[in-house]
């Protein structure tokens, strides 16, 4: 421990030199990785849309505006509202997928639904992303019968969940029993989004259904 | 803890398995393995961590000077952990969704850090990736050891396989956090078991030898 000024000045280079390493490291794995990344990303998404409207050989998406008009997009990573109207090989409209999230039992579901702007109705939902209970909440992604939920769910009337065997009206959503919270967020989320992007939709119908 | 075994792979993947022996990095052990999947994959990239830090520590262990040890070593295993998050990512996302929030986590493992301070500090480059190896593999058998419990008993599958077919009522509780703990003190039970009978064999063996060398020989 002798000569301290020279121990602090050895100390600070050599955590510059490390950070230095670091840095290097982190920016290389970040900048290698970065395309097969986004790839992967959309991916998963073509293969959601893909789910929601079979058929589906080409898609045109649009970004909503905060005015509540339609910019078409590029595809890629966005953060706004997004519409993706979907087309089959014969270039007949299929429907529109959009993008949904709600807090759930445990953090942020985020989705995507299937919607026919034609019967108001939503026709598919497919879980992006959640970390909802294993055995449980995480069955809002997978279990049939609540899928089946979705097949022809009515928008004109608000969407709700009601617990398991109680569905009655067609904009209602029969809960998973044990999985009660998970299914009522979904419920919110749909409700919420249907109100919120309906109206857009319906205002820019024949444009989103001739796909330019 | 003091390294008797000649080979450090060894060590880690059983005389000083993180998991049932050294009781290492819990948080991770009970919350990614209530499936097989999820244990194994958070176990290599552990592993994969363990490797990289311990092998970089080992290489750099000559200059580091005493008082800012910690900090360096802290920098390199979070270099480590950020370089597995971009890998696991770009080679599966559906990976990268189940282990969601856990990778970020490996840097609080205590076992990583205690592999730095305890090994590479000490030994030269190979040995201390040895080590990693063997700590990392160690601690995924660990993690796969409760993920076939858990998953097996809570889902009724393995690696997603359906076993008993469509009339299995799943145990959900191994699936939620209790069973985490139930399934992590079977396991440590059924060890402590096996090493104390071991070691009780072998004082008797070895009273015998020094009372009756003769006799213990027949």
């Amino acid at each position: 421990m002798t000569g301290t000024t020279t121990k602090s000045t050895q100390m600070i280079r050599f955590l510059g030199f490390v950070s230095l390493l670091c840095g290097v490291l982190i920016v290389g794995a970040h900048v290698a990785s970065q395309s097969r990344i986004r790839v992967n990303q959309e991916e998963i998404l073509r293969e959601s849309l893909a789910q929601l409207l079979p058929g589906m050989t080409r898609q045109v998406i649009y970004i909503v505006t905060p005015t509540g008009e339609l910019t078409p997009a590029a595809s890629g990573e966005s953060s706004d509202k997004r519409i993706f109207a979907g087309f089959d090989a014969g270039g007949k409209f299929l429907g529109v997928v959009l993008e949904a999230s709600e807090r759930g039992y445990a953090d942020v579901i985020s989705a995507m639904y299937a919607y026919s702007p034609a019967s108001k109705t939503i026709t598919g939902f497919s879980v992006l992303e959640m970390k909802e209970t294993p055995g449980l909440g995480n069955k809002i992604g997978s279990d049939p019968e609540f899928l089946a939920n979705f097949k022809a769910l009515d928008t004109t009337h608000p969407v709700a969940a009601v617990k398991h065997g109680k569905k009655t009206n067609p904009w209602e959503i029969d809960a998973i029993s044990g999985a009660t919270i998970s299914s009522r967020a979904v419920g919110r989320m749909l409700a919420a989004s249907v109100q919120e992007m309906a109206p857009i939709i319906a205002r820019h119908r024949d444009r989103i259904e001739r796909g330019n | 803890m003091k390294e008797t075994a000649p080979n450090p792979f060894i060590n880690g993947l059983w005389r000083q398995n993180p998991t049932f022996v050294q009781i290492l990095g819990m948080c991770p052990t009970l919350a990614i393995t209530n499936s097989v999947q999820n244990a194994i994959a958070m176990g290599l990239a552990t592993a994969f961590v363990l490797i990289c830090s311990n092998g970089l520590i080992a290489a750099i262990r000559k200059h580091v000077p005493k008082q800012v040890r910690i900090a360096t070593y802290i920098a390199i295993i979070a270099t480590a952990v950020t370089v597995t998050d971009y890998l696991v990512k770009a080679i599966s996302i559906s990976v990268y969704k189940a282990l969601g929030p856990f990778i970020p986590l490996i840097v609080a493992n205590c076992l990583v850090l205690e592999r730095a301070e305890g090994f590479a500090a000490k030994k030269p480059v190979i040995p201390s990736m040895m080590d990693g190896a063997g700590m990392g593999l160690g601690f995924a058998f660990g993690l796969t050891c409760l993920g076939t419990v858990r998953e097996v008993l809570g889902a009724g599958t393995f690696l997603g396989i359906h076993l008993f077919g469509p009339n299995f009522e799943p145990w959900v509780l191994f699936l939620l956090p209790p069973g985490g703990f139930i399934s992590l003190a079977i396991w440590l039970l059924i060890f402590a078991s096996y090493r104390e009978r071991k070691d009780r064999r072998e004082r008797a063996r070895a009273a015998l030898l020094t009372v009756q060398p003769a006799e213990a020989q027949s």
